[in-house]
């Protein structure tokens, strides 16, 4: 039962891919889409209830699976560095043929020449509750992203006048990346995981390039060599664990043999993941991502990509708790959650401040995987999940917006509540969540500064970025809510697939900002159990409740004073005596008697948080804390 | 949530809580009262009657409810309720750590609301008015840090039962602490998102277009605030308690004095003067505090 589910987690977007991929039919890709949403959502669901129920980890033996798979997987594997070797040629770019290449020579060494063979009895799936979580995440919030991007792609394509629709190719690989992403999360064997790591690698390649212009190649080739420089950590990661004698991540958590050795390739491994979380100096990738169509950057952001990098770190987090790799990886994440904060401060395109924030806040997650301890790990995981629903939600509704205005300039929001409402209220509470109570988001990263109370440094870290999260969120978030009095409303047109994809991820934010604690106890605190940590109480439920009994007592003024507003009491803005007829406040008398218009625009503090002052220093000093992050293990190991 | 105010009686808590609730603005008006009266003697006036704030706010309710649209006050009952919240996490014990959050909310709240209307000093006030956030708010934040290094605990009622007095620990947090009290207090030399008076550049910037009871509603919050803040200064000084009263009293007159004696400055000077004097000074304490254990 439990091996079919987690072979259906796998397979059902795989197959679905497939039959993107060759029926080119649009309506047989909708149904195709749907039926896999529903049924990849079922599946796990059921993993999750049987997981409750039996209480503990789901494991499936390399035996159970046919023995042929090994030989399958070298394959594969060498094909995947194949692909990329032609790619870096057909780019013309030796620094992807080399990365690729020293990838090559270290899994032929590791596979031939080191000599070594896993123990009987390995574990090939190893599903706990973490993998757990990331698995929801993964299958609820990816498809609801895929559902989504069956109505933008049509309007899509639309403005790119093409001749031969390229939707199959989309959807098959955002299908395929579900597919990997779900299978990297519940592998326990090193060497497999490896495989789908470069998969999801593959795939972001391919869907930053898509729209196939110069800007979206280029950015594409700059995300393959920064991943594939994780890639080769990750190998020689593998490498040195082969020498310890096992790829199994349980057992290598399990026994931690706290040698030397162990320390470099957990920091190999972790070096592997800040170039998947786009860690500061590796942000550069991300952001460039963002030239691809919006599922894809809602895709990356939210659910996979950036979560198979936060995830490796969170998941190898309890073997480095409390070591001086443990303390340098949350200085390299607590630093990233600075300097993106400080620079998001300066960002007038709504997708660059999103794609900041979703770096800052894996900086959180990744300084949390390193501070360890049950507050820090919950804070993580907690974190994982809320980031992936709001961050989602939020790409979802900058991309309805862009279409809506033909902007995603900040400045371009002003009075956008008239134009589209309901994109506009979702966007505010999407906004609102990742910022203010009752919504989980908070109440993380008040868990990650109650964790980090023992290490100065990151506490002050942590104490500036949250004051600069603070101030880019409530920039943007008045700019949108900027409104002149309306006596009606528009209403909005959209797609239904936008709409329902909208309104889900919607509910989930409400939900799970609501469920904190059952969250807790039912997700989190097992994995907690499971790795022999003790565990609290994170959140008081009464706090929770009383927030949200503000924050309702609000929205019932809210709706109360825009119904019974007297439209006698309405002034026009005071403009030292230029008023004009117009009733919107927005235009005034200029000199000559001309009416010009009034345009504030927000205070963006280029000079102080501008990107071009801060990313040179900001990457300098990110690169040193990771190479004195490597010369701490390696010095250890040499001496 | 930890009770220290009775012994778990849960019905007497909710009582002396809204006593509280009824008796901080009272207070808070007080204060400012004595602002205004000692502001004016220090200027060579004679100054409005102590109870001048309380008439204000009774004038001000009684005025018509004038509005640019139709959500501007929602945002305003925001900067009450979270004030409120706040305060009463701080008599209720609570986590000094998520007072410092709701007390960010109280004012993002209030920014919101500035921004929210098409009025362009509003809008200027109100970015100003971020500005000042983002000095202080790290600040407050890192000021529960060297909290928690000193009791072993967030929670405020740790701090009531710790049994020495806070400020033998963090005298240099506390200095940050009442650097960026001007600041929270739009006390000059940082007053330049309201620019405390009516006739200068931004007319009043972001309080502008409220008015009436709205505006009530904001001078109402402001008490609150100022009792809050000032139980704040007492918390570095429990014991006795007439000494924490008398160092928070004393804060507050050096606020009158400073924002009597200075000019305003621009917003960059007050970022880098608050990442050293603030931020700088405050990390100092908590590394020495480190550093000792």
């Amino acid at each position: 039962m439990e091996l079919t589910l987690l072979l259906l987690a796998i397979f059902i977007p795989f197959a679905s891919a497939l039959i993107c991929l060759l029926v080119r039919n649009s309506i047989i890709r909708k149904i195709t889409v749907v039926l896999s949403s529903i049924g990849l959502a079922g599946v796990a669901a059921v993993l999750a209830y049987l997981m409750s129920q039996n209480g503990g980890t789901i494991i499936f033996k390399a035996e159970e699976f046919p023995s042929f798979l090994p030989t399958i997987l070298k394959i594969a594997d060498f094909a995947l560095l194949a692909t990329f070797i032609t790619i870096g040629i057909k780019l013309k770019n030796p620094l992807i043929i080399a990365l690729s290449a020293i990838q090559a020579i270290g899994y032929l060494y590791l596979e031939f020449f080191s000599g070594f063979q896993e123990a009987a009895g390995d574990i090939l799936f190893k599903i706990d509750f973490l993998s757990l979580v990331m698995l929801l995440v993964v299958s609820i919030v990816g498809p609801l992203i895929v559902i989504f991007a069956l109505g933008y792609m049509p309007e899509h394509e639309k403005h790119q006048h093409l001749k031969k629709s390229r939707e199959p190719r989309f959807f098959f690989i955002l299908l395929l990346f579900l597919a990997a992403m779900n299978a990297l999360v519940t592998l326990n064997d090193l060497s497999w995981l490896y495989f789908f790591w470069e998969i999801t690698t593959l795939c972001s390649f391919l869907l930053i390039s898509h729209d196939k212009t110069l800007l979206s190649i280029k950015n594409a080739t700059r995300a393959l060599w920064i991943n594939s420089l994780g890639g080769v950590a990750f190998i020689f990661a593998n490498i040195l664990f082969a020498k310890l004698g096992t790829l199994q991540i349980d057992k290598l958590i399990a026994e931690n043999p706290k040698t030397s050795l162990f320390f470099v390739a957990v920091a190999l491994l972790c070096f592997a993941g800040f170039t998947k979380a786009a860690q500061f100096p590796f942000q550069s990738w991300l952001l460039g991502a963002m030239v691809a169509p919006t599922p894809v950057s809602a895709l990356l952001h939210s659910s996979t990509m950036v979560k198979a990098g936060v995830y490796i770190i969170v998941r190898f987090a309890p073997a480095i708790t409390g070591t001086l790799l443990g303390d340098s990886v949350a200085l390299v994440g607590g630093f990233t959650f600075l300097a993106a904060a400080a620079i998001a401060i300066s960002q007038r395109d709504a997708k660059r401040v999103l794609a900041y924030s979703t770096i800052s806040n894996l900086g959180l997650i990744i300084c949390c995987a390193g501070i360890g301890g049950w507050l820090a790990t919950t804070a993580a995981i907690l974190l994982i999940i809320f980031h992936a629903v709001s961050k989602g939600l939020l790409f979802l509704c900058v991309g309805t917006i862009e279409h809506g205005i033909g902007s995603r300039n900040i400045e371009d929001m002003q009075g956008l509540f008239k134009r589209m409402p309901f994109t506009t209220t979702v966007a505010v509470i999407g906004m609102i969540s990742m910022l203010l109570p009752p919504f989980g988001v908070l109440f993380t990263k008040w868990m990650a500064m109650e964790s980090a109370v023992s290490q100065p440094l990151l506490l002050v870290m942590i104490a500036l970025g949250s004051a600069f999260t603070v101030a880019f969120w409530a920039k943007w978030v008045g700019i949108i809510l900027t409104m002149s009095y309306k006596t009606r409303y528009n209403t909005e047109k959209l797609k239904k697939s936008v709409e329902f994809s909208l309104a889900t991820l919607l509910t989930g934010v409400i939900l799970l900002a609501i469920g904190i604690v059952p969250l807790f106890n039912f997700l989190v605190k097992p994995y907690l159990d499971s790795i022999n940590s003790k565990s609290g109480v994170p959140v008081s439920e009464m706090l929770v409740l009383m927030l949200f009994i503000v924050l309702l007592v609000l929205v019932f003024f809210l709706l109360r004073f825009s119904s019974k507003f007297n439209s006698s009491n309405l002034r026009k803005p005071y403009m030292c005596g230029e008023n004009t007829d117009d009733i919107r406040g927005i235009e005034f008398m200029g000199p000559g008697d001309t009416t010009d218009e009034v345009v504030v625009h927000n205070y963006y503090l280029d000079g102080m948080f501008g990107e071009d002052k801060l990313t040179i220093v900001t990457n300098l000093i990110a690169g040193a804390t990771i190479l004195v992050m490597f010369g701490v293990v390696v010095q250890k190991w040499l001496t | 949530m930890v009770n220290l105010i009775s012994n778990g009686n849960i019905l007497i808590d909710i009582g002396l809580v809204l006593l509280a609730i009824i008796f901080a603005p009272i207070l808070g008006g007080l204060v400012t009262g004595f602002d205004r009266v000692i502001t004016a003697r220090m200027q060579g006036r004679k100054g409005p009657p102590l109870l001048q704030p309380f008439y204000d706010f009774i004038k001000l309710m009684g005025k018509e409810r004038i509005a640019l649209n139709q959500t501007q006050g929602v945002y305003i009952l925001g900067y009450l309720f979270f004030a409120i919240s706040g305060f009463v996490m701080l008599i209720m014990g609570m986590d000094l750590l998520m007072l410092v959050f709701v007390l960010a909310f109280s004012a993002v709240s209030f920014i919101l609301g500035a921004m929210s209307l098409r009025s362009p000093f509003s809008k200027i006030g109100a970015q100003r008015e971020l500005i000042q956030l983002l000095s202080y708010e790290p600040v407050l934040i890192i000021m529960a840090f060297g909290v928690y290094n000193v009791t072993g605990s967030f929670q405020i009622s740790d701090i009531w039962a710790f049994d020495k007095p806070l400020i033998v620990y963090l005298p240099l947090v506390f200095f940050a602490f009442l650097y960026v009290l001007t600041i929270k207090l739009r006390k000059s030399p940082f007053d330049f998102s309201t620019s405390h008076h009516g006739h200068q550049e931004l007319i009043k910037g972001i309080t502008i277009e409220f008015s009436g009871p709205q505006l009530a509603l904001i001078e109402l919050t402001h008490w609150y605030e100022t009792v809050l803040l000032l139980g704040l200064i007492s918390l570095f000084c429990v014991r006795p308690f007439w000494v924490g009263i008398l160092l928070a009293i004393g804060a507050y007159f050096l606020e009158i004095v400073i924002d009597n004696i200075s000019a305003r400055v621009t917003w960059k000077w007050m970022l880098k003067a608050t990442a050293i004097l603030g931020v700088g000074v405050a990390t100092i304490n908590l590394v020495w505090l480190y550093v000792a254990k």
